[in-house]
């Protein structure tokens, strides 16, 4: 688990990742394109029959029976490669996709009321500054809260003393409270 | 020891988020259409043209057909492999500059609430996935306002005074429960 207090001044996205999605990338294609060179190349590669007008024919005949080998060696190759780059995406993509799947998983406990944890992301997931700044809003928050409830209750504490005197310090505290709410906009 | 709570919360995150994966396999899977289309027209025009020429020649120095096209296969699949690639390259770069604008906007707007400011829209621009999860940290952050203006209208209220000791211990205790409520 990476410390988010750390990864916070990160960058969203490390050149790493993207240097390394595109070798895969790379790696991916040329192996799409071997497998389509080998293909062509056990089409291809007969031996052309010996005699003059035989090969003659050969040849002449040889373009529209290469053309259904052609047309299936290029979707076996379209095929293999859109499927392995399709996972490629999927695994190398989720280090983005997860962690934004989970904020929002977070956001909708955060709006439901519920206990909201401090967000952290699998070590080597991307926009790690995402969890940072969202637990330094809710902390930000939490600690206004405990210094409203603070001062209501210090408040509270004077309640042992005479009526009066209880009112006034609870409205003085009320008056602290719709101040301090005042940076809120 | 890894703790129970934390693995069986990370099981339920699954591996494919249609939303954000699916438009980029996509997008890989039309490139790569794209290219094989290409690459099939052009070469089964080369094809045709490259063996009537060769039977035509009549001097036969070659020992099967992949000889006559060896050099024109290898240019066009080379020329396959640098169109797919430097096309998914530029994809994929797209996809990170996205990334770094709608996240790097919905990231400055966490920042400035830290500071107060839960008024300001995130303007994670019109890109689908990202414009959804900015909405939603602007609906979190409009809720949290809402809900801190009415404390402090209530508050404000309060200290106003001429309210009965009742009314005002009543509703001096709900304010603490509403306070409470915020970020729990």
């Amino acid at each position: 688990m990476s410390d988010p207090g750390a990864a916070g001044n990160g960058p969203l996205i490390h050149r790493r990742y993207v240097f390394g999605l595109l070798l895969r990338l790379c790696v991916n294609f040329a192996v799409g394109v071997g497998i389509l060179l080998v293909i062509l190349y056990f089409a291809l590669s007969r031996p052309l029959p010996g005699d003059y007008a035989e090969v003659f024919h050969a040849l002449r005949n040889l373009s529209p029976y290469l053309r259904p080998i052609l047309a299936v060696s290029v979707l076996a190759y379209a095929l293999l490669a859109a499927g392995s780059t399709s996972a490629l995406c999927i695994f190398i993509l989720h280090k983005v996709a997860g962690p934004l799947y989970r904020m929002e998983q977070v956001l909708d406990q955060y709006r439901s009321g519920a206990f909201t944890p401090t967000v952290s992301f699998r070590s080597g997931d991307q926009i790690q500054p995402l969890a940072q700044a969202f637990n330094l809003w809710i902390g930000s928050l939490r600690r206004d809260r405990q210094r409203w409830l603070a001062t209501m209750m210090d408040a509270e504490r004077l309640c042992l003393q005479d009526e009066a005197t209880c009112r006034a310090e609870m409205e003085e505290a009320l008056r602290k409270v719709a101040g301090d709410m005042e940076r809120y906009h | 020891m890894k703790n129970p709570a934390t693995q069986s919360r990370r099981s339920r995150i699954p591996y494919v988020s249609p939303r954000i994966q699916g438009p980029a396999v996509l997008a890989f899977a039309a490139i790569i259409a794209t290219g094989g289309a290409i690459f099939w027209k052009l070469v089964d025009g080369e094809f045709q043209r490259v063996f009537l020429r060769a039977a035509i020649r009549g001097h036969y120095a070659f020992d099967s057909a992949y000889d006559i096209v060896r050099d024109l296969l290898a240019w066009h699949l080379a020329g396959l492999f640098a169109g797919v690639f430097l096309a998914g390259s530029v994809l994929v770069l797209l996809l990170v500059a996205a990334t770094r604008h709608g996240i790097g906007k919905a990231v400055d707007s966490l920042r400035a609430s830290a500071d107060g400011d839960l008024s300001t829209p995130i303007g994670a621009g019109s890109i689908g996935e990202f414009d959804r999860f900015g909405k939603k940290i602007d609906a979190a952050r409009s809720e949290t306002l809402t809900s801190v203006l009415e404390i402090r209208g209530e508050a404000a209220a309060l200290s106003a005074g001429g309210i009965s000791p009742e009314e005002f211990r009543l509703r001096w205790d709900d304010l603490k429960l509403r306070i409470r409520e915020i970020a729990p």
